[in-house]
């Protein structure tokens, strides 16, 4: 059984505009995914496509007027979806961890980091204070912080971005989750940092048998560090399968696109997909949510798609998929 | 000792400002050709005498030298004589000085308090009843100037339920003040064990710290709620949620990030009670400095006026670089902790 | 821009704010008691009458009278003249001459900035109600010093929310593309940047015209400025503090109700556009 099963989400945002009349965003329609212990999923897409809205969602994390209106996220076969408030609590950093970029804003101010890494350990355990600090010391060694002893007295701002997003990794991985998200870890980190903290989460993932879901707009890090991976476009997912599968034949006109215009040899941080102009999540098309700007599409795109299989769990959505290329 | 010396450098660097006010308060005389000799001389005076007193005031000098002689007479702390009671303006202004204090703190307290807490609970649920009650009092507070506030509280907790006593100064007529140890007559009576004078203070002491409190309370809570909401809707409280931190552990989060800006936006406000307490003090017949330097404005007795000015520039200054010595202290990024 | 759209924009977005509304209809309603005084008021506001002293309130005075047997009804009424008539002169002034000081200062930067900054900080420190006491005491008692002073201790204000503005303009780049363009320096002020800063400035209008109205009125309830029997609303609070502990209320109270309600109508109105350019203010459903 899957350790995260996400299936047929849709997520709203339901708001009055300026004038004041009530508009729908229809940001994550039927998205479907799943997500399996020991493995890395790599979510891409471009800005907008609703990545970290599907993070927030899966996480329980969403705020008005954003909302869940249909579909069940399942973690380890308990439904998430309509959970209380105080439950899903007690997964959050816990048996479910999110990593986010910008890490040095997404931490306290006023704490030092080793006490928040406590304050995060406490919460879900019956440590002591002392236990706490030395766990947090632990995990800081863990991620790889240099001179951590002295380090974990530090404040947020001292720290550069690459050690923040350590400690952010350590604050997810300092209670033993057994899911771990993590949306767009190194975006804004310089290549060779990035390198390392993919590395560093490659090697946790490996090390505690996790399932982790790497969120990201980089082709590169999906090719280098996911086992498998979905696409998405306008809150859909397009197409999904093993890595492999995917960048040899990519089947759906997007992906098809996305592959094509990234350098021949894949690498972190040259492959930035170039997107297209937004969709109107407001007015999103009926059917097919990419045939506005697909080259390939015809009247039948204006009806949702069909899943088209193509064995070892590579589907795409879509109804004309790609015949693959001679070699 | 660290504290004093941050105290002691922000007052430092508030030097200018003061020269600058010294500047203010000195042209704020010579502007409005008023005369003091004409006040301090009185209308029979003879022409001699009248002269008489210009030279002994220096006015036959130019004004350059004569800003000199203020400042010097500043710094050695003598702040001339009134025009109209010719006793130094110094001892004047220090005497009534207790009296603004009791208003100022005792009202800055209780409202400070009840208006951050208030604040800090209408963020915390927003949009609810207590969120919208404490709308409408922040507004109602915003809307009463003070004169108003001051008598509609006379007239319904004096004349209507009689439950204050009449507003006439800070300890019944028939009462003497006790002999002054801090200044205030509350503390200082019942210090000297002389316990119906101390209630009589005490009972006088109700309605005009209700109002000042009442002043202070209402722009705070409207801008605490504004602060910490925008707390709530940061990087590092979401990421708190994230981690499943218990809603206690988030609230307290929320208040330890919210202090400082809540503090830097009170000092600001604190500093104008002073100026609220004039107006109450005129209403209630308080006889403290605010009223003092109102009532010196009013009579046209500018060395009063003069050192009313420096001695609030001089209050202010030190409500500031307190303030911000406090800042200081909590916050690790300004690179002190 | 079509200026007719975005105004009629603007009014709908206002009034979906319910406190933008009734702070609009408040003000509008004493704007209109001001404009049309004389239609209002059923005798004259400063006719003396010495069989009327002190009445209570009745058919024929609604109000009641005060201590020289005026009218307190007409007096209310005319009163708002007095309100519109300072408060808006003062506005005017505190932005014609903050607003430039605020354009220049926020352009230039040099020591211009550095020492306006400066002056501000220390306009700041001090109790502004002090000051302008101070200021109008050294002055002359006059309603013209009044309005000067009072304008005076706006313009800082103005002037740092315009500054603000003409950074974050200047980050833009609009004015160097002004620059390139060939335009002079005055050009790029007045043209380029005042429209967009103006919208800053503006949202600072209603609390300044409720700050205008209540300064005025403490002044004129210490005794500066306004001189009876004129029927200023702070004058007549003073009038009427005297009586209030003998129970002649109404001297004092409806004059003091009217002014509550429309120092917090702007208070309301101030806040209904608060909400109308910071749609994601603290007043949403977030």
């Amino acid at each position: 059984m899957s350790l995260l099963a996400v299936e047929n989400l849709h997520t709203h945002f339901i708001a009055r505009d300026r004038m004041h009349r009530v508009r729908t965003a229809r940001a994550l329609n039927g998205v479907g995914f799943t997500v399996a212990a020991g493995e890395v999923l790599g979510l891409i897409g471009e800005t907008g496509a609703g990545k970290s809205l599907t993070a927030l969602s899966v996480m329980g994390l969403l705020r008005a007027p954003a909302t869940i209106v249909a579909g069940s996220i399942r973690f380890d076969g308990r439904e998430l979806v309509g959970l209380a408030e105080q439950e899903m609590n007690r997964l959050r950093g816990n048996a479910m961890a999110l990593v986010v970029q910008s890490p040095r804003t997404s931490l306290d101010p006023l704490t030092r980091i080793a006490d928040q890494l406590a304050r995060v350990h406490m919460a879900h355990r019956p440590a002591s204070g002392q236990e706490a600090q030395a766990r947090a010391l632990e995990m800081l060694v863990a991620v790889g912080i240099a001179d951590a002893a002295s380090r974990a007295r530090a404040w947020p701002h001292e720290l550069s971005g690459g050690m923040a997003q350590r400690v952010l990794i350590a604050m997810a991985l300092i209670n033993e989750p057994r899911l771990l998200i993590a949306d767009e870890p190194t975006t804004g980190l310089d290549v060779t940092v990035q390198a390392q903290i993919l590395d560093l989460l490659r090697a946790q993932v490996a090390a505690r048998h996790l399932g982790a879901m790497i969120i990201t707009h980089d082709l590169g890090i999906v090719a280098h560090y996911c086992d498998r991976m979905a696409v998405m476009f306008a809150g859909s997912i397009v197409e999904s399968g093993p890595v492999d599968a995917l960048f040899a034949a990519p089947r759906h006109p997007y992906t098809r696109n996305l592959i094509d215009s990234a350098p021949d040899r894949v690498q972190l941080g040259r492959s930035k997909i170039r997107a297209g102009s937004p969709p109107d999540l407001y007015n999103l098309p009926p059917g097919c949510p990419y045939a506005d700007r697909c080259p390939r599409a015809q009247a039948l795109c204006s009806q949702a798609p069909p899943a088209a299989e193509f064995g070892a769990g590579h589907v795409a959505h879509c109804h004309f998929p790609e015949q693959v290329r001679a070699a | 000792m660290h504290i004093l010396r941050l105290v002691l450098r922000r007052l430092l660097l508030a030097l200018p400002i003061l020269f600058g006010m010294l500047l203010f308060t000195f042209l704020l005389v010579r502007v409005g050709s008023n005369d003091p000799v004409g006040l301090l001389a009185g209308p029979t005076a003879s022409a001699e005498e009248v002269a008489a007193i210009r030279k002994q005031l220096k006015l036959d000098q130019s004004p350059l030298v004569q800003f000199g002689e203020f400042a010097r007479r500043v710094t050695r702390g003598d702040l001339g004589q009134s025009w109209l009671s010719g006793k130094p303006v110094w001892g004047e202004l220090a005497s009534r000085l207790p009296a603004t204090l009791e208003l100022v703190i005792l009202g800055g307290l209780i409202g400070g308090i009840a208006g951050v807490a208030a604040g800090l609970r209408a963020a915390f649920h927003p949009n609810g009843w207590f969120d919208q009650a404490s709308r409408v009092v922040s507004l109602a507070g915003f809307g009463m100037p003070t004169i108003f506030l001051g008598l509609v509280a006379i007239f319904v907790f004096f004349y209507l339920l009689g439950w204050a006593p009449p507003p006439m100064g800070r300890i019944d007529l028939l009462l003497t003040s006790p002999p002054t140890i801090t200044g205030s007559y509350a503390i200082d009576s019942a210090l000297a064990g002389d316990w119906e004078a101390a209630r009589s203070a005490l009972a006088r002491l109700v309605l005009p710290v209700l109002c000042v409190a009442i002043v202070f309370a209402a722009p705070l809570i409207k801008q605490t709620r504004a602060i910490a909401r925008d707390v709530l809707a940061s990087d590092y409280v979401r990421y708190a949620r994230a981690a499943g931190l218990p809603p206690a552990v988030v609230k307290s989060i929320v208040r330890r990030n919210a202090a400082v800006p809540v503090l830097t936006f009170g000092t600001t406000e604190f500093i104008a009670l002073f100026g609220i307490a004039s107006v109450l003090e005129l209403i209630f017949s308080w006889g403290g400095i605010s009223q003092f330097g109102l009532v010196a404005v009013l009579k046209g007795d500018f060395a009063v006026v003069q050192g009313y000015v420096l001695f609030m520039s001089v209050i202010a200054m030190i409500v500031f670089a307190l303030a911000d010595a406090v800042v200081l202290m909590i916050e690790p990024r300004a690179g002190l902790r | 821009m079509p200026i007719d759209g975005v105004r009629r924009r603007a009014l709908a977005l206002l009034l979906a704010s319910p406190t933008g509304t009734i702070g609009l209809a408040i003000v509008l309603f004493f704007l209109v008691l001001a404009l049309l005084a004389p239609l209002f008021a059923p005798y004259d506001a400063i006719a003396v009458s010495s069989e009327n002293v002190l009445k209570g309130p009745s058919a024929r005075f609604m109000f009641g009278t005060d201590g020289n047997g005026m009218d307190v009804f007409s007096r209310v009424v005319y009163g708002a003249r007095y309100a519109f008539g300072i408060a808006v002169p003062v506005l005017l002034l505190g932005m014609a001459l903050g607003v430039p000081i605020g354009l220049y200062a926020g352009y230039r930067g040099g020591w211009f900035d550095e020492i306006t900054l400066r002056v501000m900080d220390a306009l700041r420190v001090f109790p502004s109600i002090i000051l302008a006491l101070a200021i109008v005491a050294a002055t002359g008692h006059s309603l013209f010093n009044v309005v000067v002073v009072i304008a005076v201790l706006d313009v800082p204000l103005f002037a740092r929310v315009v500054r603000a503005e003409v950074l974050a303009l200047r980050r833009s780049g609009l004015a160097e593309a002004a620059l390139a363009a060939g335009n002079p320096t005055w050009r790029i002020l007045a043209v380029h940047l005042l429209p967009n800063c103006l919208r800053g400035a503006m949202a600072q209008v209603p609390i300044r015209m409720a700050w205008a109205v209540r300064v005025t009125a403490t002044l004129a309830f210490i005794g500066v400025g306004i001189q009876a029997p004129t029927p200023e609303w702070g004058a007549m609070i003073r009038q009427g503090s005297e009586y209030m502990i003998s129970g002649e209320w109404w001297v004092a109270i409806f004059p003091g109700t009217a002014l509550v309600i429309l120092i917090i109508g702007f208070s309301m109105l101030g806040d209904g556009l608060e909400e109308l350019l910071d749609p994601r203010s603290n007043n949403s459903s977030r």
